[in-house]
């Protein structure tokens, strides 16, 4: 499929292989069988409030840097990941601006930009399309202060929302429906298409009454429904196909921070087991209970330290929880083989960790600390780029590098001026 | 006035020029304005502007050097219209600069006046057009609501659809409002719900009575030592809801974990009683109030929202009951429980946190132990032997009586809205689906979509359906059609205004939020509705139905962005009493009921600004620090202390512009001259330092930010913002009075506005603010008139906008005068 000519259809939300392909693609027994190179995965995971600059990013630039406190987790993965300082979107507006992590476009910003605020997930999981049950699988908390990281975000500028805890995405991808339900589902499948036949008609009829920016604006309905349509074929497809079977007994939701471990988890099966090969993970929200660290303060206003050093000490150890589990997940990553290859689920994996907030005190969307491992990329080192203003590198180009590397055939990505520099394949 | 991204377009432009060349008339008053322009305009401007907006520096990107009459196009009209503004506020130039006479100042606004509204004159008012939108969500829950006639306390069915995009906190923005496939996706499902929820059965159910008495299980860390206690005999509420660690705040049925099978009225009948009301805990730990009886309330739960000992969705009032204190009672409520629900109680005015008082009774009971006890009790788990023997406050629920359904009326009210009295009949499907479209789509459904509908059933029968559910497939593909979905505003033949319909629809969603009833409905397919006399009544008649509560909740929402109170949630430790009072609800009641006050008194829109009144509860009136105000009702309380008038002393706003854990004036003020001042700050300019709060020493906020505003980059904007934000710092993230920052640091809410007027605090600013009265109306007129067309404000609408203002003037600035004049000026009635 020629991708180029996707990308001219503005309103597409999905990059689906052509319906024809679709049967071609759909595996037989829900694990793809015969791939002669593992497929590339991508993870990606942020928070709201940023990681303590101070103790985040090493003094020295290259691969010898001192370890610093809040990445001592990942000394035993060090060879395996890198730490990039002074990349951002070059934009202001402290949480209201934590929504650009991944596309480097505010939202308001969105109708000015070729592909919207598409996130850099969004657009693997386009280029995935139809492969896996799940384009992507968008986890973590659905609230939180002024609506929590709103991380993940469509072309047409629509949030995906998260499945919000563990019990739900177990579900989603292990439990398969009775007879019953299928039969229901099978039945609700006729209706949407006779309801969307109708509802096509209708909105001809209107088009004729309508002129000029009404005419355009009703497109967009045209286009839902053609989406809709093509969604509704591939649901078809997949309700026949078998999901894996659990590895373990449905999960209970506890709070977000007590779920880090389990969504990472099912995370990690999820890319085993194909079910997708794009996941994202935002952390933020009332599920980021403190008084999981026997806190009263809340996780929002240690953030707002005031440079106090009893509230420091609060906020590095819950971000130390956080790169904690991030380590705990490489480790499960590289326990994992790939069958047919050499290498193991971490080697096929893209693993980003973020945030859109630099510095949480100072609400300051600048110098993001940002974290890459894994995806064959030649990492072990701290790679600082430029911090004049003029010579600034768009985090943007990490994220061109990170889709070519998926296999998606750009040259742009939200505010990119190219690949990012001195990233090579190991 | 940030006016800058005004539309410009062609057909307007080509308008001046129309006007240019047009009568003898109008070149001979041209001729005369621009021999004005040039002995007075021009050497004014060359005097007192263009040293800062001229060819060497264009602050604000503004150039006055090469302004020229007549006015060219759009761009230079905006000049000339913030020249006239600023001068008129006094604004500039700039204080430190050489001020002109106010002779010099009086000739060049009265030419700007006229010279700007012969160039608004010259244009029709044709460019500002509501572009086709689409029901927002607020309007898609309030449409169905109607649509339906059911009760939605339970169900929303918005709950899965993606955020809305907003323009300046707007949430009606016609060419903003995107639909995706994503949305229309959930569209359906919502449609399959609604109209499942609404037609579930043909036949009446029979009722029936679950009891619940003994085995009660609870949350894990209660359940054991309840069966050591008392062998799970009682259900126990220990604390308040929307506490930290929810230890016994919810009390769920769990052997009813399914909830009722069928929605409908049910009967719920509790046996409960007052355990421990009167405890000699300190109150700072154990925080109930002996003073006050014990509160309980039912509330429904539904698995689906995750467990049900936890807060979850929805939480509507079921029943609230003060418990006795001579042992146990019954307590009787009939409510609607939606399919799924099951009753589930809560203690309202219990404990904020309870855990430590267990460890405390138990040491208690143990350090004197009375003889009756058995020796194998006090051996027990700590919290068992306080449970059982100890004082703990807690509400005891001994047994649950569930029976129903019960309808007050049969068939159902969406039955009898949708089907008609009768039985449904398969013959009756057309006339069904037909008059449910004509409310559905707001006009008469045409022919051919009744046709397609009945498509949809042949369809669907086909495909093996009975009647009854084809034509409910028939309604679901009415909710997904865009004549629902987008609100078609059609014209009148041969004619720039709104048809009826469309007129009908316009108020309907500006007063209601939602659908038009039959009685505009009515008037409507008569042509009536457009009449000035009628309009006016049904406006009237439209503000005195409880649905304009709507209009009230939404406008606060796109105007002081209510919606976001609780978006940054008050930190716990340093705010428990907003959640242990609720604080949150409260806050946003108040300015509720404010704002509807002036509306039903058509009171002056100064008393915004300030007034000597206020509404509120024991719990609003005790954060304010007045007393003698008792329980749980909101009533309208006259204010001595003039620092809580108007709106900059409630604490929705206060709460709203602060981030739940300290304030910053700059947020603060930023609020203000966005939203009540009409008149956004420029963003930062690159490369500036951030500011980086530090707590630690005895440096205030107010010093940081004088430093930072020793920049002169940042000196520019922040000497407009930070002192509207310093009049407020008295007031914390709560919006409680203060004196100090946390008793390190006097506050000092003293400032200068940009106009010179000088303040010592809230009170003084007030008062100030009150002589900028005009710019506030401005702003307000313009925020209404936006939120009613549901398009933003654009540089042509100015004209009316200035009329309406005129108008409001002369007619004494009544709030209600306001929303009256919106309706019946020009925009209102054009597409």
């Amino acid at each position: 499929m020629n991708r180029r000519v996707f990308l001219k259809s503005s309103f597409a939300t999905l990059a689906l292989p052509a319906l024809e392909s679709v049967s071609s693609a759909l595996p037989v027994s829900g694990v793809k069988a015969s791939n002669l190179r593992p497929p590339m995965r991508m993870v990606c995971v942020g928070n709201s409030f940023g990681m303590y600059p101070e103790q985040f990013f090493p003094k020295e630039a290259g691969p010898n840097y001192q370890m610093t406190p809040l990445l001592a987790p990942l000394e035993k993965h060090r060879k395996d990941f890198s730490v990039l300082s002074h990349l951002d979107h070059d934009i202001k507006g402290g949480h209201f601006s934590v929504h650009s992590f991944l596309s480097g476009v505010k939202m308001g910003d969105a109708k000015g930009m070729p592909e919207g605020n598409i996130t850099v997930d969004q657009r693997a999981a386009e280029h995935v399309g139809a492969e896996t049950r799940f384009p992507s699988l968008t986890i973590g908390s659905e609230d939180g202060l002024h609506g929590g990281c709103h991380m993940c975000w469509t072309r047409t500028g629509v949030r995906v929302p998260p499945i919000p805890g563990p019990r739900e995405l177990f579900r989603k991808m292990f439990i398969n429906e009775d007879a019953n339900a299928q039969e229901k589902a099978a039945d609700n499948f006729k209706m949407r298409g006779t309801i969307l036949d109708a509802v096509r008609d209708e909105a001809k009829s209107l088009e004729r009454r309508l002129s000029g920016q009404d005419k355009d604006k009703l497109d967009e309905y045209f286009s839902s429904i053609r989406d809709v349509e093509t969604n509704l074929e591939l649901d078809k497809r997949w309700s026949k196909v078998p999901k894996p079977n659990a590895p373990f007994e449905e999960p209970q939701d506890r709070s977000l921070v007590e779920d880090i471990p389990v969504l990472y988890d099912l995370i990690a099966i999820a890319l085993k087991t194909d079910s997708t090969r794009v996941a994202s993970f935002e952390m933020a929200g009332t599920g980021f209970d403190t008084s999981f660290f026997g806190f009263s303060a809340g996780y929002h206003s240690l953030s707002h330290h005031g440079k106090k050093p009893e509230n420091l000490e609060k906020l590095v150890e819950i971000e130390l929880y956080q790169m904690q589990q991030l380590a705990r997940f490489l480790d499960k990553l590289k326990s994992i083989r790939e069958p047919d290859s050499n290498g193991s689920l971490f080697d096929s994996s893209i693993i980003l960790f973020g945030s859109g907030m630099g510095n949480g005190n100072a609400h300051v969307n600048t110098d993001l600390p940002i974290i890459l491992a894994g995806g064959g990329f030649k990492l072990g080192e701290h790679k600082r780029y430029p911090s004049e203003r003029i010579k600034r590198v768009p985090l943007c180009n990490l994220y061109l590098s990170m889709l070519q590397r998926f296999g998606v055939e750009t040259e742009t990505f939200g505010i990119s001026s190219g690949t990012l520099a001195d990233l090579d394949f190991a | 006035m940030n006016s800058k991204q005004v539309l410009i377009i062609g057909s307007l432009l080509s308008c001046f020029s129309l006007v240019s060349n047009g009568s003898e008339e109008a070149k001979q008053t041209e001729h005369s304005e621009a021999a004005v322009f040039n002995s007075h305009m021009r050497p004014f401007l060359d005097e007192y502007c263009v040293k800062c907006h001229g060819p060497k520096k264009q602050k604000g990107e503004r150039r006055f050097d090469v302004l020229e009459y007549p006015i060219a196009d759009d761009n230079a009209l905006i000049d000339f219209q913030d020249i006239l503004d600023l001068l008129n506020l006094g604004d500039m130039p700039p204080e430190e600069e050489t001020q002109p006479s106010s002779g010099e100042r009086q000739v060049v606004v009265d030419w700007l006046t006229q010279a700007v509204g012969i160039a608004y004159e010259s244009r029709t008012i044709t460019g500002g057009e509501t572009v086709l939108r689409r029901l927002n969500h607020r309007e898609y829950f309030n449409t169905i609501s109607d649509l339906f006639e059911m009760d939605m306390s339970m169900f929303d069915p918005t709950e899965s659809f993606p955020g809305e995009r907003m323009v300046e906190h707007q949430d009606n923005v016609g060419d903003t409002l995107v639909t995706s496939g994503y949305l229309l996706n959930r569209y359906m499902e919502a449609a399959d719900k609604i109209v499942e929820k609404a037609l579930p059965f043909e036949e009446k159910p029979e009722p029936q009575t679950w009891s619940f008495e003994g085995g009660f299980e609870q949350q894990s860390e209660l359940n054991k030592r309840h069966t050591t206690a008392h062998g799970q005999r009682y259900l126990n509420i220990y604390e308040a809801p929307n506490t930290v660690r929810r230890f016994g705040a919810y009390a769920p049925l769990y052997e009813f974990a399914d909830g009722v099978p069928v929605g409908g009225t049910y009967k719920i009948r509790t046996l409960a009683e007052a355990v421990n009301r009167f405890h000699s805990f300190n109150r700072e730990k154990v925080t109930n109030d002996p003073a006050e009886p014990m509160l309980m309330q039912v509330i429904p739960g539904h698995q689906r929202f995750g467990s049900l000992h936890l807060p979850q969705p929805y939480a509507p009032d079921l029943g609230t009951f003060a418990l006795t204190d001579d042992g146990p009672a019954w307590y009787e409520t009939d409510a609607w429980l939606d399919k799924g629900f099951a009753p589930r109680f809560i203690y309202l005015n219990g404990s904020m946190n309870i855990r430590p008082a267990f460890r405390e009774v138990n040491d208690l009971v143990l350090a004197n132990p009375d003889p009756s006890i058995p020796e194998e009790d006090l051996k027990a788990d700590y919290m068992a032997v306080a449970i059982k023997h100890g004082v703990i406050p807690h509400i005891r629920i001994h047994r649950v009586e569930v029976s129903g359904p019960f309808y007050n009326e049969w068939p159902t009210r969406s039955w009898k809205a949708i089907i008609g009295k009768g039985k449904f009949n398969p013959k009756k499907t057309r006339r069904i689906l037909e008059a449910f479209a004509d409310r559905a789509y707001r006009r008469p459904a045409r022919k051919d979509e009744v046709n397609r509908l009945m498509r949809v059933v042949d369809v669907r029968v086909d495909q093996g359906l009975s009647g009854f559910e084809a034509m409910k497939d028939g309604l679901k593909a009415v909710l997904c059609s865009p004549s629902f979905l987008y609100l078609e505003e059609d014209k009148r033949s041969r004619s720039e205004r709104l048809s009826d319909f469309g007129l009908a629809s316009r108020l309907s969603y500006f007063l209601w939020g939602s659908m038009p009833d039959r009685v505009l409905m009515n008037l409507a397919k008569r042509n009536r509705l457009s009449r000035p006399d009628i309009l006016k009544s049904q406006l009237d008649r439209m503000l005195s139905d409880p649905r304009s509560d709507r209009f009230v909740t939404g406008f606060l929402d796109s105007w002081l962005t209510l919606r976001n109170l609780g978006d940054a949630p008050p930190d716990r430790e340093k705010f428990e009493t907003y959640y242990a009072e609720n604080l949150g609800d409260a806050m946003r009641r108040e300015t509720e009921l404010y704002t509807r006050n002036a509306l039903d008194e058509n009171l002056s829109v100064s008393c915004f600004l300030d007034s000597d009144f206020t509404f509120a509860n024991e719990a609003l009136a005790d954060l304010y620090g007045i007393e003698d105000v008792k329980g749980d009702d909101f009533r309208r309380i006259a204010l001595d202390d003039p620092r809580r008038g108007g709106l900059l002393g409630q604490a929705s706003i206060l709460t709203v512009t602060a981030n739940g854990v300290d304030t910053s004036p700059v947020l603060r003020g930023v609020w203000l001259l966005e939203n009540l001042l009409g008149t956004p700050p420029s963003p930062p300019p690159p490369d500036v330092e951030p500011l980086d709060p530090d707590i630690r020493g005895a440096e205030s906020i107010r010093d940081q930010l004088t430093k930072h505003r020793e920049t002169q980059a940042c000196q520019e904007c922040h000497r407009k913002i930070d002192p509207l934000g310093f009049a407020l710092e008295n007031f914390d993230p709560i919006g409680q009075w203060r004196t100090t920052y946390d008793g390190r640091v006097e506050i000092d809410a003293s400032g200068e506005l940009p106009t010179g007027e000088t303040f010592n605090d809230i009170v003084e600013f007030k008062k100030a603010l009150m002589t900028h009265k005009d710019a506030f109306t401005l702003a307000l007129t313009r925020k209404m008139l936006a939120y009613a067309l549901g398009r933003r404000i654009e540089i042509m609408d100015r004209p009316q906008i200035d009329n309406i203002m005129a108008s409001l003037e002369d007619e004494g600035d009544g709030f209600r005068d306001l929303v009256h004049l919106v309706v019946s000026s020009e925009a209102f009635a054009s597409p």
